[in-house]
C-alpha cells in the first residue's frame, strides 16, 4: 500500500553513539501515529532527520512513495512537514504573528505585510480554535499557549504531516485534552500527526497505531487497538519492569530543612511565592508540578545561588544569609537539575568534577593547597564505589554518557554524606536500569536517617518514591498529601492548580 | 558667530561618522548574535585600502570602492570564522584587530617605503557637498553643508537599517536568529549564511567608515590612526541595545563631548589629557546606562 | 555572550605552520626570498651573540603573557594591559625619585618599594574593570580596554608637564636615584629576569596546586558548575584581575628600573607588549606554562623580525601580523568539537 510517510533502514551516529540504526517507519495518511520510547530511544533524532534538521547517514525516506532527500527544514516544509519541537523554537522578544510567519512573511513591494500577517494567523487561530492573542510578545504566554503558537507555526505552512515531539510533557492534564482534541480535529481533517511520547496512557488515548523504538531500532510495530500496555511496555524496556520502588515505611525523626515564608522575584506573581516546606531526617518529600511553577527557583534559593527573602534553617541553623559554600557545609547536598550545565563541566577530569564542593574540606586541602594524592586516591575510590565507567581519573567526563555522567554527580553529592540531600530530576534522561538504581540510592539515603527533598516533573517518580508530597504552582505550594493516599488523578488536578476538585 | 567654533562644529559632524557607520556596523551584526569587537581593526583596513585605491586611481570614488571592498573582504575571517568553522567571536575579533594593524603598517611600508604616516598630492580626497540653499546659514550651514557624501550617506543608512530591521522580512529574520539561531533553523532560514552576509555587509559600513577617515578628513594615512574610534563605536551599540536610532543618538551625544574636548584644548589644556576625554565620557555613558539599565530596559528591541 | 567558549585550541603547531606558510606568500609577493627571511628571524634570536638582545625583549612579553593568561584560565578577557603597564612604569619612577627626596633610603629598598607600589597601583587599575562587571554588569571586556586610555593619558601630561625632566628635549621623567636601579647579576641574567621567574612559578605553582587556582580553571570550563560548587565567582574576578594588573605592573617596572631608568612617554605602549601577551595567552588556551612558552616564542619571532628588517629590509611588522594569523588559525579551532552545550533540554 502507499504509505504517507515511509523511512527504510535510516541509520544515525553521533560519533560512538548510534542513535537510530535501521528504522522502518510506516505511517499512514490521517491517522494519529504514536512513535515511542525510553529517554534516548533516539524518537527526536528520527524526527529531527524527517524534518530536514539531521541527515540520516544511511537509508531512504519517501514521502507519498516518494523518495525525498532535506538538507535543511526548509526542504521539509516544502514538503508538508511541520513539526513542533519537544523544547520550543520560539522568539521571546518577537509577538505571536512574528513568531509565526517567520521565515515565510507575506510582502508587500519588499516590505512587511504587517496587516496580512496579522489577519491570516489570526484566521488560522480562529479556524482551529486555538485561541491565542497573535500581537503579544511570546515572553508574556503561558506553556500551554506557547505550545499551540508552536501548532500555528506548523499549520501556517500548511503542514500536511504533522510531528509533535512530546508534546505533553509540559502541559497539565487539561491542557492535554485541549491539545488533544486539536489533534482530533486536525485529523479529522484529512493530516496526518506523528505523536512522540513516552507516555502509555497517552498512546492508548488517542493514537490509531504505533512504533516503538528502544536502543534506537525498531522493536515493536501495530495498530493501537490490537496492542495491550504490557506489550509496549516490554518492546521499550525489553523486560518487563515495575516503577514500584522498594521500599519500607519512613521513621521521620527531627526537623533538618525548614523554609518559611520564602519569596524568589519581585512583582505581582514572583517566580516563587511564600512557600514553607519542611523536612525531617529520615523521610522523603517530594514536589510535584509541571515543569517551570518555581521548583527550579525554590531549590536555587535553598542551594543559595540565588536571592530570595523568608527563612531557611537546616538543623536549627539559620542559612539564609550565607554562601553556597557555608551552606553545604553547613550540611547540604544538591544533585541539580541539568547535570551538563550545573553539575559537571565537560573539560574537567573525573577528579576535579569530584573534587567541587569539597575542596575546602580539610582532607583534600589545607591552607589553600591541594592535596593532590588525597583528591586522586578519593576520586578513585568513588569512580569504583559507584561503577563509573571510565578510563581512570584523570579522563576529562565530557566523554561521558548521560547516565554515568550522572553517577559522578551522585557520587560526589552523596559522599558528602550530608543531612539534607535535595535530588532534581534525578533520572532525566538516564536509561532505565540506572533509573532504579538511583531510586534504590535515594530510598538508601533516606534510610540512613538523612532528610531528602526531591524535585521531579515525572509524576510517578514523586508518587513512588516520596513520603510525603507536596504540589506546586505558580510559585506556590497548592497542597501537601502523605504518598500513601496519593493518586495520579488527583495530583494531575493539583498540578493543574484545581484545588476545589482534587479535595 | 565664532569661526573657531564653526570649523569645529563642521569638523566634528564630520568625525562622528567613521564612528556612527562602525556603530551601525555592531548593531547589525549585534542582530545577528555575532559580538564584533573587530571595528576597530576593520576601520583601519578600510582607511588604509581607501588611500591605497585614490593612490592608484587618482580618485576619491575609486579610493572609497577599494577602501570598502577590501574591508568587505577583510570581514569575511569574522564571517565564515563564526559560522563554518564555529570559532570564538572575541578570539577571532582580538586576532583581525592586531592582524589590521600589523598589515596596514607592512603593507605601508612595502607598497609606499614609508613608516608612520603617509601623505601625497596623488591622493585625491573626498569633495564636500555645499549646499547653497543652508550654506551661509550659520551654524546649520556648517552642520549640514560643507560635508562628505560618506557623512550624508551615514545618516541615510541610520534609516535604511532601521527601516531593513524592522520593516522587512530579512530584519525579521535577522532579529529572530539573534534572539534563537536554533529556533529560525526549524524555521527553514539558513543562520550561517544570514550571519556571513551581516557581517560582509557591516564589513562594507566599516570600509566607508575608514574612507571618511583617510581620504574624507586628511588625506593621509597613519599607523593605527582609527585610534580607538571602533571600540566607542562598541559602546554606542552597547548602549544603544543594537538599536541603529538609538546608537545614531549615542554618537551624537560622543561627538557633542567631543566638541567640548576640543573646545578644552583650544582653552590650553594639554592634549594629552584631552585625548582622553571621549574614552572617559564614553566610560561614564556606561556607567550611567548601567545603573539606569538595572531599573529598566534601556531601548525597546 | 562576552564569555569565551571553552578554551580548546586544536592543533597548535598546524596553526603555526599556517601562520607560516601564508607569511611566506606574503614575502613571495612582495619579491623577498621566504627562507632567507626566516632563516634571518631565527638567527637573530637565537645566534648567541643575540641572546641579550631576545631575553630583553623576552621580560616585558613573556611577563604580559602571563598578565593576559590569569584571566583568560577563568574565561575572562583582560584587553587593558596597556593602562595597567603604564601605571606600573609610571610608579615604578616617581615613587623613588620622590621618596629619595623625602627620606635617605638605599637603592634596593627605594627599588624594591616602587615595584610593590607599581603593582599595587596596576592591580587595583585592573580590579577597577573587574568591579565594573560584578557592580554594574559593564563588560570587562570593554571597560577594561577603555580605563587604559585614560591612564595612558595621564602619565603622559604628567611626564609632558609636572613632572618633566627639562633638561633633556622628550617628554620623560627625571631619572630614579642612584642604587634604584635593577642591577644585572651576571651574564645576560638580570634581576628582571629573577623577579619575572619567581612570578612565573608561583603562578604556576598556584594554577596546579592551590585551591584558588583550581577554582580559576573550572569557572574557565564553566562558570556555572563553579558557582553550584560554591566558588564566589565575583570575588574571584576582582583576584584574577588583581594579579593580572601587577603583574603588568611589575612588567612596567622592570622595563623603568632594568633600561630606562626613568618613565618615558610611550616606551612601554609602542612595542606593544600587550598584545602580543596576549595573543600568546590565547595560543596558550590560557594555561599560564603554555603561555610562557607562547609567549617567548612570539619574543623570538619579534627579535628576528629587527634582524630581518636590519639584514634584508623586510619591515619588522611582519612578525606582527605572522603572531596575528596564527591566533586566527588557532581561534578557528576555538569550539570545533568540543563543549557542547546540552541541546535538547526540555
Ligand atoms: N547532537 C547530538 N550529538 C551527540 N549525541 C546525540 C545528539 N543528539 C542525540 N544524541 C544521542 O542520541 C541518542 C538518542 O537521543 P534522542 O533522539 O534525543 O532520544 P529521545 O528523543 O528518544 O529521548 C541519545 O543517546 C543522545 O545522547
Ligand atoms: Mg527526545
Amino acid at each position: 500500500m502507499q504509505w504517507e510517510l515511509e523511512t527504510i533502514g535510516v541509520t544515525k551516529r553521533f560519533g560512538p553513539v548510534t542513535a537510530n540504526e535501521g528504522v522502518d517507519l510506516r505511517v499512514k495518511k490521517g491517522e494519529v501515529h504514536a512513535v515511542m520510547g525510553e529517554n534516548g530511544a533516539g524518537k527526536s533524532t528520527l524526527m529531527s532527520m524527517l524534518y530536514g534538521l539531521l541527515q540520516p547517514d544511511d537509508g531512504e525516506i519517501l514521502i507519498a512513495g516518494r523518495q525525498v532527500h532535506f538538507t535543511s527544514a526548509l526542504d521539509a516544509i516544502g514538503h508538508g512537514l511541520g513539526m513542533v519541537h519537544q523544547a520550543f523554537q520560539l522568539f521571546e522578544e518577537l509577538t505571536v504573528w512574528e513568531n509565526i510567519v517567520m521565515g515565510a512573511e507575506p510582502a508587500r513591494r519588499g516590505f512587511l505585510d504587517r496587516r496580512r500577517a496579522i489577519a491570516s494567523v489570526a484566521g488560522l487561530a480562529e479556524r482551529y480554535d486555538l485561541k491565542v492573542d497573535v500581537t503579544q510578545r511570546v515572553r508574556d504566554l503561558s506553556v500551554g499557549i506557547r505550545q499551540r503558537v508552536e501548532i500555528l507555526k506548523a499549520l501556517y505552512r500548511d503542514a500536511q504531516i504533522l510531528i509533535l515531539d512530546e508534546p505533553t510533557a509540559v502541559l497539565t492534564p487539561q491542557e492535554r485534552d485541549g491539545l488533544f482534541a486539536v489533534i482530533r480535529a486536525l485529523r479529522d481533517d484529512g493530516r496526518t500527526i506523528l505523536f512522540v511520547t513516552h507516555k502509555l496512557h497517552e498512546v492508548m488515548e488517542i493514537t490509531d497505531s504505533v512504533t516503538v523504538l528502544r536502543q534506537g531500532r525498531v522493536t515493536e510495530r501495530m495498530a493501537t487497538k490490537e496492542s495491550t500496555p504490557e506489550a509496549i511496555i516490554t518492546a521499550m524496556t525489553g523486560r518487563s519492569v515495575s516503577l514500584d520502588v522498594a521500599k519500607g515505611p519512613a521513621t521521620p525523626g527531627e526537623i533538618v530543612l525548614q523554609v518559611a515564608g520564602l519569596t524568589v522575584g519581585q512583582g505581582p506573581k514572583p517566580a516563587v511565592a511564600d512557600v514553607s516546606i519542611t523536612v525531617r531526617a529520615g523521610e522523603i518529600v517530594g514536589i510535584a508540578g509541571v515543569a517551570g511553577n518555581g521548583q527550579s527557583e525554590l531549590i536555587e534559593a535553598i542551594a543559595g545561588l540565588r536571592p530570595g527573602s523568608g527563612r531557611v534553617t537546616l538543623k536549627g541553623r539559620d542559612i539564609a544569609s550565607l554562601r553556597v559554600a557555608e551552606r553545604r557545609e553547613a550540611g547540604l547536598a544538591y544533585i541539580p537539575e541539568d547535570r551538563a550545565a550545573t553539575g559537571t563541566a565537560a573539560g574537567a577530569t573525573a577528579a576535579e568534577t569530584l573534587l567541587m564542593g569539597r575542596q575546602g574540606d580539610a582532607a583534600l586541602s589545607r591552607g589553600g593547597l591541594l592535596n593532590l594524592p588525597a583528591i586522586s586516591e578519593r576520586a578513585r575510590r568513588l569512580i569504583a564505589q559507584n561503577d563509573i565507567r571510565i578510563s581512570s581519573e584523570r579522563a576529562k567526563v565530557g566523554t561521558l554518557s548521560g547516565g554515568n555522567l550522572q553517577k559522578v554527580v551522585i557520587a560526589r553529592e552523596l559522599d558528602h554524606e550530608a543531612p539534607l540531600l535535595i535530588a532534581e530530576q534525578p533520572t532525566r534522561g538516564v536509561d532505565v536500569g540506572a533509573i532504579e538504581a538511583i531510586h534504590a540510592r535515594i530510598v538508601a539515603e533516606r534510610d540512613a536517617g538523612r532528610a531528602v527533598l526531591l524535585v521531579s516533573a515525572e509524576m510517578s517518580e514523586v508518587l513512588g518514591l516520596s513520603d510525603r508530597i507536596l504540589v506546586m504552582y505558580e510559585g506556590r505550594i497548592l497542597a501537601e498529601l502523605p504518598a500513601s493516599e496519593a493518586t495520579e488523578a488527583q495530583l494531575g488536578l493539583l498540578m493543574a492548580g484545581r484545588t476545589g476538585e482534587a479535595a | 558667530m565664532n569661526m573657531l567654533n564653526a570649523y569645529t562644529v563642521n569638523a566634528t559632524i564630520g568625525g562622528m561618522t567613521p564612528i556612527l557607520l562602525a556603530a551601525l556596523a555592531g548593531v547589525l551584526c549585534g542582530r545577528v548574535a555575532v559580538f564584533n569587537i573587530a571595528l576597530e581593526g576593520k576601520i583601519l583596513i578600510g582607511a588604509f585600502f581607501a588611500i591605497v585605491g585614490s593612490y592608484f586611481t587618482g580618485s576619491a570614488l575609486g579610493g572609497v570602492l577599494c577602501g570598502v571592498l577590501a574591508t568587505m573582504l577583510f570581514s569575511t575571517i569574522l564571517a565564515y570564522g563564526v559560522t563554518r568553522f564555529r570559532g570564538d567571536s572575541i578570539v577571532l575579533c582580538i586576532g583581525m584587530n592586531l592582524l589590521a594593524s600589523g598589515l596596514t603598517a607592512y603593507l605601508l611600508r612595502q607598497i609606499f617605503g614609508q613608516a608612520g604616516v603617509f601623505s601625497d598630492p596623488a591622493i585625491a580626497e573626498v569633495d564636500r557637498i555645499v549646499i547653497p540653499a543652508i550654506n551661509t546659514i550659520p551654524w546649520l550651514g556648517w552642520i549640514f553643508s560643507r560635508q562628505t557624501p560618506i557623512t550624508y550617506l551615514s545618516w541615510l543608512l541610520v534609516i535604511v537599517v532601521a527601516i531593513v530591521l524592522f520593516r522587512t522580512p530579512l530584519g525579521l529574520r535577522m532579529r529572530g536568529i539573534g534572539q534563537n539561531p536554533e529556533a529560525a533553523t526549524t524555521l527553514g532560514i539558513d543562520v550561517g549564511r544570514t550571519r556571513r552576509w551581516t557581517v560582509i555587509a557591516a564589513g562594507a559600513l566599516c570600509g566607508l567608515a575608514g574612507a571618511q577617515l583617510s581620504i574624507g578628513t586628511v588625506g593621509i594615512f597613519a599607523e593605527g590612526m582609527s585610534a580607538g574610534r571602533g571600540w566607542i563605536a562598541v559602546v554606542a551599540v552597547m548602549l544603544a541595545r543594537d538599536n541603529p536610532i538609538w546608537a545614531a543618538a549615542v554618537c551624537l551625544l560622543f561627538a557633542i563631548a567631543d566638541t567640548f574636548s576640543v573646545q578644552l584644548q583650544a582653552q590650553g589644556l594639554p592634549n594629552q589629557l584631552t585625548d582622553a576625554v571621549p574614552y572617559v565620557i564614553t566610560l561614564v555613558a556606561l556607567v550611567i546606562g548601567a545603573l539606569r539599565g538595572r531599573r529598566r530596559r534601556m531601548a525597546p528591541v | 555572550m562576552e564569555r569565551l567558549k571553552s578554551l580548546r585550541p586544536g592543533p597548535v603547531p598546524l596553526a603555526i605552520l599556517s601562520g607560516l606558510v601564508i607569511g611566506a606568500l606574503m614575502l613571495l609577493v612582495s619579491g623577498d626570498n621566504p627562507l632567507v627571511a626566516y632563516r634571518e628571524i631565527v638567527e637573530g634570536a637565537f645566534a648567541p651573540r643575540n641572546w641579550r638582545n631576545t631575553l630583553s625583549w623576552a621580560i616585558p612579553l613573556v611577563g604580559m603573557s602571563l598578565a593576559a593568561a590569569i584571566p583568560l584560565r577563568g574565561g575572562m578577557v583582560n584587553l587593558g594591559g596597556d593602562g595597567q603597564i603604564v601605571i606600573g612604569g609610571f610608579v615604578a619612577a616617581v615613587v623613588p625619585i620622590y621618596l629619595a627626596d623625602a627620606v635617605p633610603l638605599p637603592g634596593f629598598l627605594l627599588a624594591a618599594i616602587a615595584i610593590l607600589c607599581a603593582m599595587l597601583a596596576s592591580g587595583l587599575w585592573a580590579a577597577l574593570a573587574a568591579l565594573g562587571e560584578t557592580r554594574l554588569g559593564i563588560p570587562m571586556l570593554i571597560s577594561s580596554l577603555l580605563l587604559s586610555y585614560p591612564a595612558i593619558g595621564l602619565t603622559s601630561w604628567a611626564t609632558g608637564f609636572p613632572l618633566r625632566d627639562t633638561s633633556t628635549g622628550l617628554t620623560q621623567t627625571r631619572p630614579v636615584p642612584p642604587g634604584a636601579e635593577l642591577p644585572e647579576l651576571f651574564g645576560p641574567v638580570t634581576m628582571g629576569l629573577v623577579l619575572l621567574t619567581i612570578v612565573v612559578a608561583a603562578v604556576i605553582y598556584v594554577d596546579r596546586r592551590t585551591v584558588p587556582g583550581y577554582e580559576l580553571r573550572m569557572r574557565g570550563l564553566n562558570r556555572r558548575f563553579a558557582e553550584y560548587g560554591g566558588v564566589r565567582t565575583e570575588r574571584q574576578a576582582l583576584g584574577a584581575m588583581f594579579a593580572s594588573g601587577a603583574i603588568a605592573g611589575l612588567v612596567g617596572a622592570i622595563v623603568v628600573l632594568e633600561v630606562h631608568h626613568r618613565f618615558q612617554n610611550g616606551a612601554l605602549v609602542s612595542p606593544s607588549y600587550t598584545w602580543s601577551g596576549l595573543m600568546a595567552a590565547l595560543l596558550a588556551g590560557g594555561n599560564p606554562a603554555r603561555a610562557v612558552l607562547a609567549g617567548f616564542f612570539f619574543a623570538a619571532l619579534q627579535t628576528g623580525g629587527f634582524a630581518m628588517q636590519r639584514e634584508i629590509q623586510v619591515p619588522r611588522v611582519l612578525s606582527m601580523v605572522l603572531q596575528a594569523i596564527i591566533i586566527l588559525f588557532v581561534s578557528l579551532r576555538y569550539g570545533v568539537g568540543g563543549g557542547r552545550g546540552p541541546k535538547d533540554r526540555p
